[in-house]
Parts: C-alpha cells; structure tokens; sequence
C-alpha cells in the first residue's frame, strides 16, 4: 500500500497542505520545529486515530480554529481509498471511502503503518508498559477482535481493582463477587495472552534471522514472553484458564491485602537476548539500537504475510541514530517495496543508492517545497 | 449574559436533562415563553405527577401508579418464569415483542464497583427472597451484553444455583434482516461463537 496525496488543513502548524507522494522513499528535510515530524503524525493517525506523541486531541488542532482535518488517498489492492479523519474541540470523526464509520475501531486497520521514532530505542530498556504498548499496537494492527478482548479486560481490571480495595476495608469480606470478577478476568485474559503468544511466534520468525543479518552473522537473538504465571506458550486455552484460575486461587488474599489485581496481562513483559544474555541488563547500545531495528523490520514482514500488502515505514529522525552499516541495512531493506517516510535535518553523509533515488520535500515553517533533483 | 431570575432558573432546570446543554436550555426556556399558559401548566403538573405519582413495584421493581404493577397482577401472566433486566425501560422493550408472557425482575442498575455500585445497591435482594418458596422454575438474564452486564448474570446466576431454579443468558449475535457484512467484528465473533448446527 502507499500513500497518494495527503492534504491537511489546519492541522498543527500547517494551514493549508496538499501533497503527491511517491510511491518509494520521501524524504522530508528540514530544521527542528519547521513541522517535520507533524507530516508523519497525520500520516500515523490515519492508522490509529490516536497520536503517538499526545493523548489530548486539541493540540492537533492549529492555534485559535475550531477543527483539523487530514485527508488522504490510500492506494491498496490496487485500488484508490479515500481516508479522511477530523478533529473538533468535542470529538473526532473518521470517514472511510466518504462514509463515516460509527466505530472508530472500524476506520483503524484501513492502513497499516510501522513507525520508526527516536523514543522506539526504549523499546528495550525502558519500562515493560512500552513493550505491551508495542505488542498491542503491532496485534491491534492485524487482529481487530485483540483490541476489543484488550478494552474489555482492562475495564474489568479497573472493576476488580476498585472492588478489592473496598474488600480490603472488611474484616470478613464475601468473595462472590470477587470470584465473578475473576472469571471475567480470566475469560479475557487467556484470549489475550494466546493470541501474544502467536504473535510472538510470528515475530520471532522474522526478527531473528534479520537480527543477525544486521550484526554480520556475529549475535543470535531470542525474544521470550515474561508472563506473570507459569505456562508453555504451546499450552491449549484450556490449559492458560485452569493456571489462572489456580493463581487467582492461591494469591486472593494477598490481592485483597493490597487491593490490586496482581497477575495477568497487564503487568506481562518482554525480555531480548543476545548470545543468551539479557540485553537489557547486558546489552551496549549498539545491541539494543539493532534490537529495535531488527523488532521493527520484522513488523514490516510480518503485516505482509498477515494482510499480503506492505505497511508505510515512517522514520522519524532516527537515520542519523544509527550507524553507517545499520544505515545502509535498512535502508536497503526497504527498498523498492515499501513506501517510506524519512524526516531528517541533512541528508550529508548518507550515501545510499536508495536515498539517491528518493523524492526530497523541504520543509520551511509550515509550508512544503518537492525539490527537484 | 444576564436572564431576569425565573428564566435563569428555567434555564437552570433544563440543563439538568441528559442530553440538553446550555444552548438547548435557552431555546427550550424562551419556547416555554411563547407557550400557551394552559400548556404549561399541563407540562408542570406532568413532571410533578409523574415523579409524585409513579413508584417501584413492591414485587418486580418496574415503575406503576400503583403498589403493585399491572404486569405482577395479571393472573394470566406465567409465574414460573422471571425474566431479569437493568432498566424499566427494556421491560416495556420486552413486551412490546408480545411473546413473552412471564414476569419481570427490574434490577435498576448493574454492578459496577468503579461506579460504586455493589450487589447490595441493586435490587437483587429482593428478588432473591421473592425466589423463596416459589414456583419459579427458570430465571432469564436479560442484563445488558457489556462488562457490568455480564457481571450481574454471573452473580446473580451463582446465588441461584443452590436452590436448583435454572438460569439462563440471552444469547448475542446478529441483528435480524440486516446484512453480514454491516455487522462489527466483535458482533459476527460472537455470532460465529454461539453458532448452531442444523
């Protein structure tokens, strides 16, 4: 799939925008604050509906107007679709080939986009929560029906967990309603954590073999899924729902004492090693830069054989991030099949066939120049 | 912006409708103005009554003018057969069907600690003594298909079983004469779930 035009009123710093697109490499160049990294958010809510660098809507909303609007002509399946998402002070509409969908959960998935930020290098060693968002955000992407186990199981976390604190106040506390809650829990939670389980297969056959492409042959990496109970990533949905049910069981009073749900997925992790040791712990930065890379590759990979169309790569400033050689792998790897997005300060120094045959944008204060080359 | 007092208190009393926000008010206020004065009487005496006027059903929960609702009372209605539900309102969506010809349980709510709302601030207690020394055979869990929904089948399914009454869920699934591919994901899952050989 790729991206056609893309026109953007009064979102961010740009009044009025429309741009063509080609279906390789753009490249974006431009000084900090000119609204670089503003083309690729339009181009990531389009995929999500939410920003990856705000939760609060307004901001997308130029200074002193009442709406934004992005606009895009997707070309996927060899056909033209139109994406349109608008943004009022009270709400977001999304319109699909010029219908409105009532759902937004409806509108995501249209297109499938891999980002690549300079925050994406925390994906190793920063906190777990940035490592569920990425399996969320990746499985979200090619399974509607994870997002929607996913919504249900945390409003029941937030159930429980306001229901346990109130027990914890008892002295002899009825556990009926508790036991519901839990069986509730679990029904989500068991879904949840099959389906991170096969998405984990599924990364893993693509991020290794790249991983090691990417280190010359020298380093082997292994991804395992940290969950909070014990039980075989092979083991049948039967199998996860009996374990939580023991764990549940055998950890309700302490649950109670600290008025939390303290297992299932929302406190999973992922841990990478290299070599059989932990990156995390172990690992130079240069390991965890090609982890992440490795990681994000394999996504691109991955939605190809799970939707048969290639996502739109968007890299944020993180080219001058990487080394000479991881440079010229990823930039290689992408190479005619994926359209790509790179937002950049100078292209100076990267001498790559790839770049050479991109389409360059300058980017000047709100307004958008196509150089020609 | 300044309203002599009696419309600003109109006003006032509007917004606190769901639905209507400051602009609605205003508009509805001054209509209000233009109103005949019997109209407006009639519409003041309508809201009085109808809270002064309607109380629960010591029995079922549903609203009624009187003790004891027209539903309860009706001797042709089947007793072993409570259908239980969150609102009055999907009582009355119940029997507009006209095929249903049980008695109802009106819950007024669901559990939702996060909302405050334990078991014990929804009417199952009552109807968990109305069980007893009944000829009631079959409970049916008409509760909203969400989380708190759910939950409240679940619960009240549990403190049934001992006493051997069967309890049943309505199923999910797919709206009737409408098309597949309207349906959301979640809905045609659910659907494929609960599907049936023929």
């Amino acid at each position: 799939m790729f991206i056609k035009e893309l026109e953007l009123t009064n979102f961010r710093n740009y009044e009025k925008l429309h741009l063509t697109f080609d279906e390789a490499v753009n490249v974006i160049i431009g000084e900090n604050a000119q609204g670089k990294t503003n083309l690729l958010e339009a181009i990531y809510l389009l995929a999500f509906t939410k920003s990856h660098r705000t939760a609060n809507d307004r901001e997308l909303i130029k200074w002193e107007e009442d709406f934004a609007k992005i606009r895009a002509v997707l070309h996927k399946k060899n056909q033209n679709v139109p994406l349109e998402l608008i943004f009022h002070k009270n709400g977001k509409k999304a319109k699909l080939n010029h219908i409105e969908q009532k759902k937004l959960s409806e509108f995501i998935g249209a297109l499938n986009v891999v980002m690549f930020a300079p925050e994406d290098l925390s994906l190793v060693k920063g906190a777990p929560q940035i490592r569920r968002r990425f399996i969320d955000m990746e499985l979200g992407q090619i399974e509607p029906l994870y997002l929607f186990h996913l919504s249900e199981y945390q409003k029941i976390v937030k159930q429980r967990n306001t229901y346990l604190k109130q027990l914890q106040k008892e002295r002899n506390p009825d556990t009926t309603l508790l036991d519901i809650l839990t069986e509730q829990l679990i029904g989500h939670a068991s879904v949840i954590l099959q389906r991170r389980f096969n998405f984990l297969k599924k990364l893993r056959k693509w991020a290794v073999p790249i991983h090691n492409k990417i280190s010359r042959q020298l380093e082997e990496l292994s991804i395992s899924y940290v969950p909070t109970i014990e039980v075989l990533e092979e083991a049948a949905e039967e199998t996860i729902i009996k374990t939580f049910r023991e764990r549940f069981e055998q950890i309700k009073e302490n649950e109670i004492e600290r008025g939390t749900t303290l297992i299932g997925p929302h406190r999973d992790d992922l841990q990478f090693f290299i070599n059989g040791k932990d990156v995390k712990q172990y690992g130079s930065q240069g390991q965890q830069r090609t982890t992440t890379l490795s990681l994000k590759l394999a996504e691109i990979d991955l939605i190809y054989e799970q939707i048969g169309e290639y996502p739109i790569l968007l890299l944020d400033d993180v080219l001058s991030e990487l080394d000479d050689f991881r440079q010229s792998h990823l930039l290689s790897a992408i190479q005619g099949k994926v359209q790509t997005f790179v937002t950049t300060t100078s292209v100076d120094g990267i001498d790559h066939e790839t770049l050479k045959r991109a389409t360059m944008y300058n980017v000047v204060s709100g307004t958008v120049n196509r150089m020609t080359n | 912006m300044y309203y002599p007092e009696p419309i600003s208190k109109l006003i006032d009393s509007f917004m606190k409708l769901p639905g209507i926000g400051p602009k609605t008010a205003v508009r509805l206020a001054f209509f209000v103005l233009d109103m005949e004065d019997d109209d407006v009487v009639d519409f003041a005496k309508a809201l009085v009554r109808a809270k002064r006027e309607l109380n629960y059903c010591e029995i079922c929960g549903h609203i009624t003018d009187q003790k004891i609702c027209h539903i309860c009372q009706d001797p042709n209605r089947d007793e072993t057969v409570i259908c239980v539900v969150e609102d009055s309102r999907d009582v009355i969506a119940m029997e507009k069907m006209r095929e249903y010809n049980g008695k109802y349980h009106v819950l007024h709510g669901s559990i939702s600690p996060v909302d405050g709302l334990g078991p014990e601030d929804i009417n199952i207690a009552s109807l968990i003594k109305r069980l007893k020394d009944s000829n009631v055979e079959e409970i049916i869990l008409a509760t909203n298909p969400n989380v708190e929904g759910e939950a409240t089948a679940m619960y009240i399914s549990r403190l049934v079983k001992p006493s051997g009454i069967k309890t049943t869920r309505i199923a999910h699934g797919l709206p009737v004469g409408g098309d597949l591919e309207y349906a959301d994901e979640v809905t045609l899952a659910k659907s494929l779930e609960g599907r049936r050989e023929l």
